[in-house]
């Protein structure tokens, strides 16, 4: 069956990937070398490492191919980075999003403000930084450009457990505290409970700084190890009431984090396990089931993790890279439910991703997967997927 | 036997010569600074290693390649600015003269994705 769905949907994407390959292998070429410079020489004030108002991005597009559904090509993100330094140690840095191409009434497009801080530098081990601030939370929040992640979408456990992208206004501290430890410590603006589900958990409880109620504030923080060439060790966690929108009782949200990267060689392994508690949601249930009809059903406990491994089978430099991966997931909005409620099994999911990233150039990622699906429900079916995408960094 | 002995010393004195020569780029008596190589990986968004101790009197040579995009690598206050190729692209060397007892902050200097002031590192020179 499963070979079958492939044969089906491989025709509708030929066209797609000819059209990608000619065009990446047509206008991509490589090169390598050495720069040098010692400190009597002059700035390499021609490179683009100049200090002030360079502007990055980075794009997706894609093609996804769900069971049993019409395929959809979605220009899924567009993101503009801009930053400036207004002294060796006062940087501004920002990113502006537009999500699905087209913001309006009757269109699922946003625009949204994801990134726009200001970091003093102050010491190699206290920093401080506020404005719009990433959660620091997970392997992908705060590290998703599309060519440093396998897989076209980016994985269910740091989209519905971690709900990805996690931003919001705050204020804070980091830095590092040598021998490879670093960390990050901010205040932020707290979660809603009113936009927690039974299917995405807490994702639609993000403010993301549009006049985010401030009643509480939220805590999060993270600390990780890179003091070991190829290996990098992170554990993250985020705490806060999310009950300001209904004073007759109180909800809260603690998560805790743990993942790891491995790179040896062609070879890289990564793994990832989040957690989330979330209290009183028996209360907030109810109280959405008497006001406006239906429980949300949100769960007390929120949990998934995913490990993944991929290979440079073709490790020359661009346009000859190559690399095969898997990962499995899994993962369960509905891990445990408040008292009286009962879990619904098909949000108790798992996942097996399977694909290929090539790289014409280190910046472009050109990405093709095959996703299985499965939730532990008698009745509703979990669609498999086949997803085609182009990604880069600028 | 005394023209055996003189073609003997002959031939001493000018292996000798030739050693001497030989080892003049080995012992530098007019006190060249000892040159220590360091490779450092770049990635998004971390240097390894991001702290690099030597003593006073040492000239650096820093190799950085980068494991993904391009980076800039640049030594606040040290007139160094350079980028570093993309990932197999090949690498950046950088020349450091260790002259005086301090830290000196590293720093990536090309915006290189959400975590980019994150990049920083720092090497620490110290008493020999």
């Amino acid at each position: 069956m499963l070979y079958s769905k492939i044969e089906i949907s491989i025709r509708k994407i030929l066209c797609i990937l000819m059209v990608v390959f000619v065009g990446v292998m047509g206008i991509s070429g490589s090169s390598s070398g050495q720069t040098s410079q010692s400190p009597s020489d002059s700035p390499d004030v021609s490179s683009p490492g100049s200090l002030t108002g360079p502007i990055s991005g980075y794009m997706d597009f894609h093609y996804n191919n769900r069971e049993n559904e019409d395929g959809i090509l979605d220009f899924h993100r567009f993101v503009l980075l801009f930053s400036h330094s207004f002294s060796d140690r006062i940087r501004f840095v920002s990113e502006l999003e537009l999500e699905h191409a087209l913001v309006s009434n009757e269109a699922v497009g946003e625009l949204e403000l994801e990134q726009a801080y200001v970091d003093f530098l102050i010491t190699r081990s206290f920093n401080v930084r506020a404005g719009m601030l990433l959660a620091p939370v997970g392997i992908i929040n705060e590290r998703h450009e599309p060519p440093v992640f396998h897989g076209v979408e980016r994985p269910f456990v740091d989209t519905l457990i971690i709900p990805t992208t996690w931003f919001d206004t705050g204020v804070g501290v980091h830095g590092d505290l040598r021998h490879g430890l670093r960390y990050r410590a901010y205040v932020m603006s707290p979660l809603d409970s009113t936009g927690f589900s039974a299917h995405e958990g807490i994702r639609e409880g993000r403010q993301k700084g549009a006049q985010s109620n401030v009643r509480s504030l939220a805590g999060t923080g993270r600390l990780e190890y890179v003091g070991h060439r190829g290996l990098v060790l992170g554990t993250s966690f985020w705490t806060g009431d999310t009950g300001f929108q209904d004073l007759r009782f109180d909800t809260s949200v603690r998560m805790v984090e743990f993942d790891g990267r491995y790179r040896h060689g062609e070879f890289e392994a990564r793994g990832e396990y989040a957690h989330g508690f979330l209290d009183g949601m028996g209360e907030l249930n109810t109280s959405r089931q008497r006001t406006v009809g239906v429980s949300p059903n949100v769960a007390r406990q929120v949990r998934g993790f995913y490990l993944e491994s991929s290979y440079f089978i073709s490790p020359r430099p661009a346009p000859r890279e190559l690399a095969l991966f898997v990962r499995y997931e899994n993962f369960d909005t509905q891990h445990r439910m408040p008292t009286g409620f009962q879990p619904l099994k098909e949000f108790d999911r798992d996942a097996w991703v399977f694909g290929f990233t090539y790289f014409p150039d280190p910046d472009i990622a050109v990405k093709l997967d095959y996703t299985v699906l499965r939730n532990q429900s008698d009745v509703v079916i979990a669609p498999d997927s086949l997803n085609v995408g182009l990604g880069w960094w600028f | 036997m005394a023209q055996a002995h003189a073609r003997l010393i002959w031939v001493l004195m000018i292996m000798i010569a030739l050693s001497a020569t030989a080892l003049v780029p080995v012992f530098n008596w007019a006190g060249a600074q000892e040159r220590h190589i360091v490779e450092i990986v770049a990635e998004r968004f971390t240097f390894t290693p991001s702290e690099i101790r030597v003593p006073v009197g040492t000239t650096l040579e820093l190799r950085v390649r980068s494991d993904d995009t391009m980076h800039g690598f640049r030594i606040v206050g040290r007139n160094v600015n350079l980028t570093v190729p993309k990932r197999r692209q090949g690498e950046a060397v950088v020349l450091f003269e260790a002259n005086e007892v301090g830290r000196f902050r590293f720093e990536c200097s090309r915006l290189c994705g959400a975590g980019h002031n994150f990049m920083q590192g720092e090497i620490v020179v110290v008493e020999p």
